[in-house]
Protein backbone atom coordinates (compact mmCIF):
# COMPACT_ATOMS: atom_id res chain seq x y z
CA UNK A 1 0.00 0.00 0.00
CA UNK A 2 1.39 3.59 -0.95
CA UNK A 3 2.49 5.68 2.44
CA UNK A 4 0.52 7.78 4.38
CA UNK A 5 0.65 11.28 2.85
CA UNK A 6 -1.17 13.84 6.05
CA UNK A 7 -2.97 16.88 5.40
CA UNK A 8 -3.70 19.24 8.50
CA UNK A 9 -6.92 17.60 10.65
CA UNK A 10 -9.28 20.22 8.90
CA UNK A 11 -8.60 19.16 5.17
CA UNK A 12 -8.29 14.88 6.52
CA UNK A 13 -11.69 15.57 7.44
CA UNK A 14 -13.11 17.81 4.46
CA UNK A 15 -11.52 14.32 2.55
CA UNK A 16 -13.86 12.00 4.69
CA UNK A 17 -16.44 13.92 4.78
CA UNK A 18 -16.42 14.18 0.98
CA UNK A 19 -16.18 9.83 1.14
CA UNK A 20 -18.88 9.47 3.60
CA UNK A 21 -20.74 11.88 1.25
CA UNK A 22 -21.74 14.11 4.56
CA UNK A 23 -21.74 17.19 2.44
CA UNK A 24 -24.12 19.42 1.05
CA UNK A 25 -23.81 20.56 -2.85
CA UNK A 26 -21.82 23.27 -2.28
CA UNK A 27 -19.08 22.18 -0.14
CA UNK A 28 -19.14 18.54 -2.28
CA UNK A 29 -18.48 20.23 -5.93
CA UNK A 30 -15.51 21.88 -4.22
CA UNK A 31 -14.20 18.59 -2.68
CA UNK A 32 -14.58 17.61 -6.49
CA UNK A 33 -12.38 20.36 -7.19
CA UNK A 34 -10.37 20.17 -4.97
CA UNK A 35 -9.43 16.09 -5.87
CA UNK A 36 -8.95 17.52 -9.63
CA UNK A 37 -5.95 19.86 -8.46
CA UNK A 38 -4.54 18.08 -5.07
CA UNK A 39 -3.12 15.04 -5.36
CA UNK A 40 -2.54 14.29 -1.85
CA UNK A 41 -6.22 15.15 -0.61
CA UNK A 42 -7.22 12.47 -3.59
CA UNK A 43 -5.17 9.83 -1.91
CA UNK A 44 -6.68 10.65 1.42
CA UNK A 45 -10.13 10.55 0.09
CA UNK A 46 -8.91 7.23 -1.29
CA UNK A 47 -7.37 6.12 1.72
CA UNK A 48 -11.02 6.55 3.73
CA UNK A 49 -13.03 5.05 0.76
CA UNK A 50 -10.61 2.01 1.17
CA UNK A 51 -10.21 1.89 4.81
CA UNK A 52 -14.63 2.33 5.17
CA UNK A 53 -15.45 -0.30 2.44
CA UNK A 54 -14.95 -3.48 4.53
CA UNK A 55 -17.81 -1.95 6.33
CA UNK A 56 -20.10 -2.83 3.47
CA UNK A 57 -19.38 -6.63 4.31
CA UNK A 58 -22.36 -5.70 6.43
CA UNK A 59 -24.65 -5.70 3.37
CA UNK A 60 -25.29 -9.54 2.58
CA UNK A 61 -25.11 -10.09 -1.44
CA UNK A 62 -27.58 -10.81 -3.17
CA UNK A 63 -27.99 -12.91 -6.30
CA UNK A 64 -29.32 -10.23 -9.14
CA UNK A 65 -31.64 -12.27 -11.79
CA UNK A 66 -31.41 -13.88 -15.05
CA UNK A 67 -32.71 -10.50 -16.68
CA UNK A 68 -30.18 -8.25 -15.41
CA UNK A 69 -27.53 -10.19 -15.93
CA UNK A 70 -28.06 -10.93 -19.52
CA UNK A 71 -28.52 -6.84 -19.92
CA UNK A 72 -25.52 -6.34 -18.43
CA UNK A 73 -23.37 -8.63 -20.29
CA UNK A 74 -25.03 -7.77 -23.21
CA UNK A 75 -24.46 -4.12 -22.66
CA UNK A 76 -20.38 -5.02 -22.48
CA UNK A 77 -20.60 -6.34 -25.40
CA UNK A 78 -22.11 -3.53 -26.81
CA UNK A 79 -19.97 -1.46 -25.46
CA UNK A 80 -16.74 -3.50 -26.29
CA UNK A 81 -18.00 -4.74 -29.83
CA UNK A 82 -15.25 -2.27 -31.44
CA UNK A 83 -12.17 -3.27 -30.55
CA UNK A 84 -11.89 -1.52 -27.03
CA UNK A 85 -7.72 -1.21 -26.90
CA UNK A 86 -7.78 0.34 -30.24
CA UNK A 87 -10.57 2.94 -29.42
CA UNK A 88 -8.75 3.77 -26.81
CA UNK A 89 -5.40 4.29 -28.07
CA UNK A 90 -7.22 6.32 -30.13
CA UNK A 91 -8.52 8.41 -27.32
CA UNK A 92 -4.98 9.04 -26.08
CA UNK A 93 -3.05 9.68 -28.99
CA UNK A 94 -5.93 12.82 -29.58
CA UNK A 95 -5.46 13.65 -25.94
CA UNK A 96 -1.54 13.90 -26.09
CA UNK A 97 -2.43 15.91 -29.31
CA UNK A 98 -4.14 18.68 -27.70
CA UNK A 99 -1.91 18.03 -24.34
CA UNK A 100 -4.74 16.72 -22.03
CA UNK A 101 -3.44 14.99 -19.06
CA UNK A 102 -5.93 13.62 -17.14
CA UNK A 103 -8.50 14.96 -18.15
CA UNK A 104 -7.63 18.05 -17.29
CA UNK A 105 -7.02 20.87 -19.61
CA UNK A 106 -4.19 22.83 -19.78
CA UNK A 107 -4.50 26.41 -20.76
CA UNK A 108 -3.27 25.97 -24.30
CA UNK A 109 -5.71 23.49 -24.76
CA UNK A 110 -8.22 24.97 -23.70
CA UNK A 111 -6.89 28.09 -25.89
CA UNK A 112 -6.71 25.98 -28.67
CA UNK A 113 -10.03 24.45 -28.31
CA UNK A 114 -11.84 27.98 -28.28
CA UNK A 115 -9.58 28.19 -31.46
CA UNK A 116 -10.62 25.59 -32.91
CA UNK A 117 -14.55 26.47 -31.97
CA UNK A 118 -14.43 30.41 -33.45
CA UNK A 119 -11.85 29.80 -36.23
CA UNK A 120 -13.17 26.10 -37.81
CA UNK A 121 -10.20 25.61 -39.60
CA UNK A 122 -10.02 21.87 -38.33
CA UNK A 123 -12.84 18.97 -38.66
CA UNK A 124 -14.14 18.25 -35.56
CA UNK A 125 -12.48 14.90 -34.28
CA UNK A 126 -14.77 12.19 -35.45
CA UNK A 127 -16.56 10.02 -32.82
CA UNK A 128 -15.96 6.86 -33.50
CA UNK A 129 -18.66 5.69 -31.03
CA UNK A 130 -21.46 8.20 -30.31
CA UNK A 131 -22.43 6.99 -27.13
CA UNK A 132 -26.38 8.99 -27.18
CA UNK A 133 -28.67 9.15 -30.05
CA UNK A 134 -29.78 13.07 -30.46
CA UNK A 135 -32.39 14.39 -28.53
CA UNK A 136 -33.79 17.64 -27.47
CA UNK A 137 -31.31 19.94 -26.10
CA UNK A 138 -29.52 20.02 -23.13
CA UNK A 139 -29.03 23.27 -20.88
CA UNK A 140 -27.78 24.57 -17.75
CA UNK A 141 -27.46 28.35 -16.67
CA UNK A 142 -24.63 29.34 -14.13
CA UNK A 143 -25.67 32.50 -11.95
CA UNK A 144 -22.66 34.55 -11.94
CA UNK A 145 -22.31 35.67 -8.00
CA UNK A 146 -24.87 37.91 -6.50
CA UNK A 147 -25.53 39.72 -10.15
CA UNK A 148 -28.85 38.97 -12.17
CA UNK A 149 -25.78 38.02 -15.53
CA UNK A 150 -26.50 33.80 -16.05
CA UNK A 151 -23.77 32.19 -18.03
CA UNK A 152 -25.71 29.89 -20.60
CA UNK A 153 -24.73 26.28 -21.43
CA UNK A 154 -26.31 24.37 -24.23
CA UNK A 155 -25.55 20.87 -25.86
CA UNK A 156 -27.46 18.74 -28.44
CA UNK A 157 -26.92 15.00 -26.80
CA UNK A 158 -24.79 13.23 -29.79
CA UNK A 159 -23.43 16.24 -31.57
CA UNK A 160 -19.96 17.51 -30.25
CA UNK A 161 -21.35 21.27 -29.98
CA UNK A 162 -21.62 23.42 -27.08
CA UNK A 163 -22.39 25.97 -27.13
CA UNK A 164 -21.80 29.11 -24.46
CA UNK A 165 -23.33 32.18 -24.04
CA UNK A 166 -21.85 34.73 -22.34
CA UNK A 167 -23.18 37.92 -23.61
CA UNK A 168 -23.67 40.36 -19.92
CA UNK A 169 -20.32 39.23 -19.37
CA UNK A 170 -17.94 42.03 -19.68
CA UNK A 171 -13.52 41.04 -18.99
CA UNK A 172 -12.08 42.51 -15.99
CA UNK A 173 -8.97 42.38 -17.77
CA UNK A 174 -7.00 40.30 -14.62
CA UNK A 175 -9.11 37.20 -14.75
CA UNK A 176 -10.88 34.85 -16.68
CA UNK A 177 -13.36 32.07 -16.22
CA UNK A 178 -13.01 28.61 -16.74
CA UNK A 179 -16.03 25.80 -17.26
CA UNK A 180 -15.81 22.33 -16.18
CA UNK A 181 -17.38 19.09 -15.79
CA UNK A 182 -18.38 17.00 -13.64
CA UNK A 183 -17.99 13.09 -15.12
CA UNK A 184 -19.69 10.73 -13.38
CA UNK A 185 -16.37 8.98 -11.90
CA UNK A 186 -12.90 10.82 -12.55
CA UNK A 187 -11.34 14.52 -12.22
CA UNK A 188 -13.07 16.98 -14.02
CA UNK A 189 -12.88 18.08 -17.49
CA UNK A 190 -12.66 21.31 -19.16
CA UNK A 191 -14.86 22.73 -21.60
CA UNK A 192 -12.88 25.46 -22.19
CA UNK A 193 -12.10 29.76 -21.45
CA UNK A 194 -15.46 31.64 -21.31
CA UNK A 195 -15.09 34.44 -23.35
CA UNK A 196 -17.19 37.66 -22.14
CA UNK A 197 -19.30 38.91 -23.90
CA UNK A 198 -19.87 36.41 -26.51
CA UNK A 199 -21.58 33.21 -27.91
CA UNK A 200 -19.35 30.88 -28.47
CA UNK A 201 -19.11 27.32 -30.12
CA UNK A 202 -16.78 24.97 -28.36
CA UNK A 203 -16.56 21.67 -30.01
CA UNK A 204 -16.19 18.56 -27.59
CA UNK A 205 -13.78 15.71 -27.79
CA UNK A 206 -15.75 12.52 -27.54
CA UNK A 207 -14.63 11.40 -24.34
CA UNK A 208 -15.90 14.22 -22.59
CA UNK A 209 -19.20 14.42 -25.03
CA UNK A 210 -20.63 10.97 -23.74
CA UNK A 211 -20.27 12.45 -19.98
CA UNK A 212 -22.79 15.15 -20.61
CA UNK A 213 -26.23 14.01 -19.36
CA UNK A 214 -29.17 15.44 -18.03
CA UNK A 215 -28.36 16.61 -14.47
CA UNK A 216 -24.49 16.88 -15.02
CA UNK A 217 -22.95 19.10 -13.08
CA UNK A 218 -21.25 22.12 -14.21
CA UNK A 219 -18.45 24.53 -12.58
CA UNK A 220 -16.96 27.88 -13.40
CA UNK A 221 -13.54 29.00 -11.93
CA UNK A 222 -12.46 31.85 -11.88
CA UNK A 223 -8.21 31.77 -13.43
CA UNK A 224 -6.01 33.93 -14.39
CA UNK A 225 -5.86 35.34 -18.24
CA UNK A 226 -5.93 32.14 -20.46
CA UNK A 227 -7.23 29.87 -18.04
CA UNK A 228 -5.82 27.78 -15.40
CA UNK A 229 -2.00 27.03 -16.49
CA UNK A 230 -0.98 23.92 -16.95
CA UNK A 231 0.92 23.30 -13.41
CA UNK A 232 -1.38 25.57 -11.40
CA UNK A 233 -4.47 24.91 -9.00
CA UNK A 234 -7.82 25.36 -10.41
CA UNK A 235 -8.65 28.90 -8.97
CA UNK A 236 -11.51 28.98 -6.66
CA UNK A 237 -15.45 27.70 -7.89
CA UNK A 238 -17.56 30.96 -8.74
CA UNK A 239 -20.72 29.32 -9.65
CA UNK A 240 -22.57 26.22 -10.25
CA UNK A 241 -25.12 24.39 -12.06
CA UNK A 242 -26.69 21.44 -14.10
CA UNK A 243 -27.81 20.46 -17.51
CA UNK A 244 -31.56 19.75 -18.02
CA UNK A 245 -33.40 18.42 -20.69
CA UNK A 246 -35.59 21.23 -22.10
CA UNK B 1 -10.40 -21.27 3.50
CA UNK B 2 -8.00 -18.46 3.89
CA UNK B 3 -5.93 -19.75 0.92
CA UNK B 4 -9.01 -20.04 -1.21
CA UNK B 5 -10.02 -16.16 -0.36
CA UNK B 6 -6.30 -14.89 -1.16
CA UNK B 7 -6.78 -16.70 -4.67
CA UNK B 8 -9.95 -15.08 -5.17
CA UNK B 9 -8.01 -11.88 -4.23
CA UNK B 10 -5.13 -12.35 -6.58
CA UNK B 11 -7.52 -13.49 -10.03
CA UNK B 12 -9.47 -10.45 -9.05
CA UNK B 13 -7.12 -8.44 -9.23
CA UNK B 14 -5.48 -9.93 -12.37
CA UNK B 15 -8.96 -9.82 -14.29
CA UNK B 16 -9.44 -5.60 -12.58
CA UNK B 17 -5.05 -5.28 -14.82
CA UNK B 18 -6.94 -6.41 -17.94
CA UNK B 19 -10.09 -4.50 -18.11
CA UNK B 20 -7.61 -1.45 -16.96
CA UNK B 21 -5.45 -2.32 -19.88
CA UNK B 22 -8.87 -2.77 -22.15
CA UNK B 23 -9.18 -6.32 -22.67
CA UNK B 24 -13.12 -6.41 -22.44
CA UNK B 25 -12.68 -10.23 -22.76
CA UNK B 26 -12.00 -10.22 -18.61
CA UNK B 27 -14.99 -8.49 -17.95
CA UNK B 28 -17.70 -11.24 -17.94
CA UNK B 29 -15.54 -12.87 -14.58
CA UNK B 30 -15.00 -9.86 -12.89
CA UNK B 31 -18.74 -9.16 -13.30
CA UNK B 32 -19.42 -12.88 -12.08
CA UNK B 33 -17.41 -12.45 -9.06
CA UNK B 34 -18.38 -9.37 -7.70
CA UNK B 35 -22.17 -8.96 -8.88
CA UNK B 36 -23.96 -10.85 -5.72
CA UNK B 37 -21.93 -8.32 -3.54
CA UNK B 38 -22.33 -5.30 -5.66
CA UNK B 39 -26.29 -5.97 -6.33
CA UNK B 40 -26.54 -6.68 -2.41
CA UNK B 41 -25.21 -3.35 -1.66
CA UNK B 42 -27.12 -1.37 -4.12
CA UNK B 43 -30.64 -3.05 -3.53
CA UNK B 44 -29.69 -2.98 0.23
CA UNK B 45 -29.12 1.07 0.28
CA UNK B 46 -31.61 1.54 -2.27
CA UNK B 47 -34.84 -0.55 -1.24
CA UNK B 48 -35.64 -0.86 -4.96
CA UNK B 49 -35.54 -3.42 -6.82
CA UNK B 50 -35.45 -2.20 -10.38
CA UNK B 51 -34.01 1.03 -8.60
CA UNK B 52 -30.93 -1.42 -8.16
CA UNK B 53 -31.05 -3.00 -10.94
CA UNK B 54 -30.35 0.07 -12.63
CA UNK B 55 -27.72 1.21 -10.50
CA UNK B 56 -25.99 -1.97 -11.09
CA UNK B 57 -25.91 -1.53 -14.43
CA UNK B 58 -24.21 2.02 -13.84
CA UNK B 59 -21.56 0.32 -11.64
CA UNK B 60 -20.23 -2.22 -14.35
CA UNK B 61 -21.10 0.64 -16.98
CA UNK B 62 -18.86 2.96 -15.05
CA UNK B 63 -15.91 0.09 -14.29
CA UNK B 64 -16.02 -0.62 -17.87
CA UNK B 65 -15.60 3.11 -18.76
CA UNK B 66 -13.12 3.38 -16.00
CA UNK B 67 -11.32 0.30 -15.18
CA UNK B 68 -8.15 1.88 -15.75
CA UNK B 69 -8.47 3.83 -12.87
CA UNK B 70 -8.51 1.23 -10.37
CA UNK B 71 -4.90 1.36 -8.69
CA UNK B 72 -3.87 -2.09 -6.76
CA UNK B 73 -2.07 0.18 -4.66
CA UNK B 74 -4.42 2.07 -3.04
CA UNK B 75 -6.98 -0.52 -2.64
CA UNK B 76 -8.29 -3.98 -3.44
CA UNK B 77 -10.82 -4.46 -6.24
CA UNK B 78 -13.25 -5.62 -4.50
CA UNK B 79 -13.27 -2.62 -2.27
CA UNK B 80 -12.34 -0.13 -4.87
CA UNK B 81 -15.95 -2.00 -6.41
CA UNK B 82 -17.90 -2.01 -3.54
CA UNK B 83 -17.42 1.67 -2.98
CA UNK B 84 -18.08 2.54 -6.63
CA UNK B 85 -21.46 0.66 -5.65
CA UNK B 86 -22.18 2.44 -2.88
CA UNK B 87 -21.48 5.66 -4.54
CA UNK B 88 -23.79 5.02 -7.67
CA UNK B 89 -26.63 3.96 -5.28
CA UNK B 90 -26.44 6.60 -3.07
CA UNK B 91 -26.07 9.12 -6.37
CA UNK B 92 -29.25 7.28 -7.31
CA UNK B 93 -31.56 7.89 -4.44
CA UNK B 94 -30.55 11.43 -3.86
CA UNK B 95 -31.50 12.52 -7.16
CA UNK B 96 -34.79 9.63 -7.14
CA UNK B 97 -35.80 11.35 -4.27
CA UNK B 98 -35.96 6.99 -3.23
CA UNK B 99 -34.17 7.86 0.28
CA UNK B 100 -36.89 10.71 1.38
CA UNK B 101 -39.20 7.54 1.90
CA UNK B 102 -36.49 5.27 3.34
CA UNK B 103 -35.75 5.46 6.99
CA UNK B 104 -31.79 4.96 7.86
CA UNK B 105 -30.67 1.35 7.19
CA UNK B 106 -30.09 -0.65 10.37
CA UNK B 107 -27.99 -3.27 11.17
CA UNK B 108 -29.98 -6.05 9.97
CA UNK B 109 -33.86 -4.30 9.81
CA UNK B 110 -34.42 -5.09 6.08
CA UNK B 111 -34.86 -7.44 3.52
CA UNK B 112 -35.16 -10.85 3.01
CA UNK B 113 -32.17 -13.15 3.52
CA UNK B 114 -30.17 -12.69 -0.28
CA UNK B 115 -27.63 -15.30 -0.70
CA UNK B 116 -25.02 -15.62 1.88
CA UNK B 117 -21.32 -14.42 0.91
CA UNK B 118 -18.49 -16.36 -0.46
CA UNK B 119 -15.68 -15.77 1.96
CA UNK B 120 -13.81 -14.64 -0.88
CA UNK B 121 -16.14 -11.61 -1.31
CA UNK B 122 -15.34 -10.37 2.02
CA UNK B 123 -13.78 -6.98 1.96
CA UNK B 124 -10.95 -7.86 4.20
CA UNK B 125 -7.52 -8.03 5.03
CA UNK B 126 -6.88 -8.01 8.50
CA UNK B 127 -5.56 -4.58 7.68
CA UNK B 128 -8.68 -3.54 5.95
CA UNK B 129 -11.11 -5.20 8.39
CA UNK B 130 -10.00 -2.90 11.50
CA UNK B 131 -13.13 -0.72 10.12
CA UNK B 132 -14.82 -3.27 12.37
CA UNK B 133 -13.07 -2.82 15.55
CA UNK B 134 -12.75 0.86 15.40
CA UNK B 135 -16.11 2.09 14.56
CA UNK B 136 -17.55 0.47 18.16
CA UNK B 137 -14.50 2.50 20.10
CA UNK B 138 -16.62 5.05 19.08
CA UNK B 139 -19.28 6.29 21.59
CA UNK B 140 -22.76 5.85 20.62
CA UNK B 141 -23.95 9.31 19.31
CA UNK B 142 -21.06 9.55 16.78
CA UNK B 143 -20.90 5.96 15.44
CA UNK B 144 -25.28 6.72 14.93
CA UNK B 145 -24.27 9.30 12.72
CA UNK B 146 -21.64 8.25 10.95
CA UNK B 147 -22.99 4.59 10.14
CA UNK B 148 -26.52 6.82 8.91
CA UNK B 149 -24.09 8.52 6.37
CA UNK B 150 -22.02 5.59 5.30
CA UNK B 151 -25.47 3.34 4.58
CA UNK B 152 -27.83 5.50 4.17
CA UNK B 153 -26.17 8.58 1.78
CA UNK B 154 -27.31 11.10 4.77
CA UNK B 155 -25.73 14.51 4.74
CA UNK B 156 -24.90 16.96 8.01
CA UNK B 157 -28.04 18.88 7.31
CA UNK B 158 -30.19 15.83 6.98
CA UNK B 159 -28.68 13.93 10.15
CA UNK B 160 -28.59 17.50 12.17
CA UNK B 161 -32.43 17.43 11.29
CA UNK B 162 -33.30 14.18 12.20
CA UNK B 163 -30.82 13.90 15.35
CA UNK B 164 -32.52 17.57 16.20
CA UNK B 165 -29.28 19.13 16.77
CA UNK B 166 -27.52 22.11 15.09
CA UNK B 167 -25.56 21.64 11.72
CA UNK B 168 -22.68 22.61 13.30
CA UNK B 169 -22.72 20.67 16.72
CA UNK B 170 -23.49 17.62 14.55
CA UNK B 171 -20.31 18.56 12.53
CA UNK B 172 -18.26 19.09 15.20
CA UNK B 173 -19.20 15.41 16.96
CA UNK B 174 -18.75 13.48 13.66
CA UNK B 175 -15.64 15.21 13.37
CA UNK B 176 -14.51 14.12 16.54
CA UNK B 177 -15.80 10.54 15.56
CA UNK B 178 -13.81 10.27 12.48
CA UNK B 179 -10.50 11.75 14.29
CA UNK B 180 -11.05 8.84 16.55
CA UNK B 181 -12.05 5.79 13.78
CA UNK B 182 -8.81 7.35 11.91
CA UNK B 183 -6.34 7.32 14.43
CA UNK B 184 -7.36 4.03 15.60
CA UNK B 185 -7.33 2.63 12.10
CA UNK B 186 -4.13 4.20 10.89
CA UNK B 187 -2.52 1.99 14.10
CA UNK B 188 -2.59 -1.40 12.28
CA UNK B 189 -0.55 0.18 9.50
Amino acid sequence: MSEIHRLDDDSDMFAAEYALGLLGAEETLAARSRVARDAVFAERVEWWNARLAPLLDELGGVEPGEDLTARILAFARVEGGTPASAEIVRLRTRERRWRWTAGLTSAAAALALAFLATTRLAPPPVDPDPPVQAGAPLMASLPIGETQLRLGVTYLPGSSDLILAADGLTADGVHDHELWLVPPEGELQSLGVVAPGQRMRVTLSPDIARNIADGSQLLLTREPLGGKPAEADAGPVVASGEFAAT
Amino acid sequence: MAQASEHARKRLKSLMKRLGAGDRAAFPEVYEATKVKLFGICLRILRDRSEAEDALQDVYATLLKSADRYDPERASPISWLATLARNRAIDRARKGGVRANAAPIGEADMLPDGVPLADEQLIDGERDARVHGCIETLSENQRRPIRDAFFGGRTYDEIARAENVPPGTMRSRIRRGLMRLRDCMEDGE
